[in-house]
């Protein structure tokens, strides 16, 4: 028989310009949240929820995997 | 960073309401990915028609590094080059020689060549000068983007007429216009500060010509991940001795506070040109005793180099 209350334990990946990853819990809040609370500026990547395209004004939370792209290079 | 919008489950596009990719700080306009494609190729097509830089029956050479800035310029002009008959194309690729980070961008840049039909040639460090960029810089890496950016300059202007080109376009976007400003005014480089290439200057030059000159460097990025044409390449390892990424950093921190603030600078840039047409702000052509390129002195820019390398 099931439990009667069922716990989703909901977790948000972060995929950092350099790669690194970051598990963050109970996560909810924009884009812009998100750069500003790790200190990037939000000009210089682009971001993707779930393998699509978002402005810094979608929200994100829940299971979505965020991945933050670096596209400012050279000199 | 202070910029901080109310959350939306998914912003609507401006123009037909599905999801947004991108937000346009100074039009304050949300776009999906087929708009924002629209909006931007019309806007090069707008840059180039408002100020001449492209006319019927030229060739141009596009200078392709491989990286997101040349590789959408490409793609554009490819898109766009009907509009004038008879015009054509052709990449040019500079191997400066710098290892672990030259390899993927010129794969990159075959690949594209390739996808699009376009002529790629590709040109190096090693045919112009002798030596790969890494060897040039042994002891002198903090002058690294000066020199590389010297021979860079001229490999893809030597390769441009040996190509038959008439003008040499490059991936030059509205974030780096707006940082050459800020550095020329740092360094207190009036001369540099007006100069220009463009079209209707001197003719010992090939017109150099920059089409997204008008696209932030986010939408010009956001513009090739919706195409599924963004690639993630490795970072120049001599970035970090450029002031530009100094520039960079504050600039884009300006922006992000008070949007417009790159375009402001273009514009005070355009003004201070209009004061200073017809006034002797440059030295006068001269050709240079060694190899006859154009150049401002007795000796290139090229000509000094190598004397000082081999100093």
């Amino acid at each position: 028989m099931l439990p009667a209350f069922q716990s989703f334990h909901q977790t948000m990946k972060v995929i950092l310009p350099d790669q690194g990853v970051r598990v963050m819990e109970q996560g909810q809040g924009t884009v812009g949240d998100l750069l500003h609370e790790i200190g990037i500026n939000p000009l210089e990547v682009i971001v993707s929820r779930n393998g699509k395209l978002v402005p810094e004004q979608a929200a994100i939370g829940g299971n979505d995997e965020i991945r933050i792209i670096r596209i400012a290079h050279g000199g | 960073m202070e910029q901080r919008a109310a959350r939306e489950e998914s912003p609507a596009c401006a123009c037909c309401g599905e999801p947004a990719v991108v937000y346009q700080l100074v039009t304050r306009r949300h776009l999906c990915g087929t708009h924002l494609v629209l909006d931007v190729e019309e806007r090069v097509r707008a840059t180039i028609q408002e100020t001449g830089q492209i006319s019927p029956g030229d060739r141009i050479a596009v200078g392709l590094s491989g990286g997101k800035d040349s590789t959408a310029l490409l793609v554009i002009l490819s898109r766009l080059l009907p509009a004038w008959p008879g015009a054509s194309l052709v990449a040019i690729t500079v191997d400066e020689g710098i290892a672990g980070y030259r390899a993927d961008t010129m794969r990159a840049a075959e690949r594209l060549t390739e996808w699009l039909g376009v002529e790629h040639r590709i040109v190096s460090f090693r045919e112009l000068i002798g030596d790969d960029l890494d060897a040039l810089l042994l002891g002198r890496e903090t002058q690294a983007c000066t020199i590389c950016g010297i021979l860079r300059k001229k490999a893809l202007a030597d390769a441009a007429r040996a190509a038959g080109a008439t003008a040499i376009a490059t991936g030059h976007n509205l974030d780096d216009e707006a940082q050459s400003v800020l550095m020329n005014a740092f360094r207190g480089d009036l001369p540099r500060l007006v100069r220009t290439t463009g079209t209707g200057t001197s003719t010992a030059f090939l017109p150099r010509i920059k089409p997204l000159m008008a696209i932030p460097e986010k939408e010009i990025a956001s513009y090739l991940f919706v195409q599924d044409l963004f690639s993630v390449l490795p970072e120049c390892p001599y970035t970090k001795y450029a002031l530009r990424a100094e520039v960079r950093t504050l600039l884009s921190d300006y922006e992000c506070r008070h949007p417009g603030t790159m375009q402001h600078l273009i514009e005070s840039k355009r003004t201070i040109e209009k004061y200073c047409a017809g006034t002797p702000v440059m030295e006068p052509l001269h050709r240079c005793r060694e190899c006859g390129d154009p150049c401002s002195g007795d000796l290139c820019q090229v000509c000094r180099l190598r004397h000082s390398l081999l100093e």
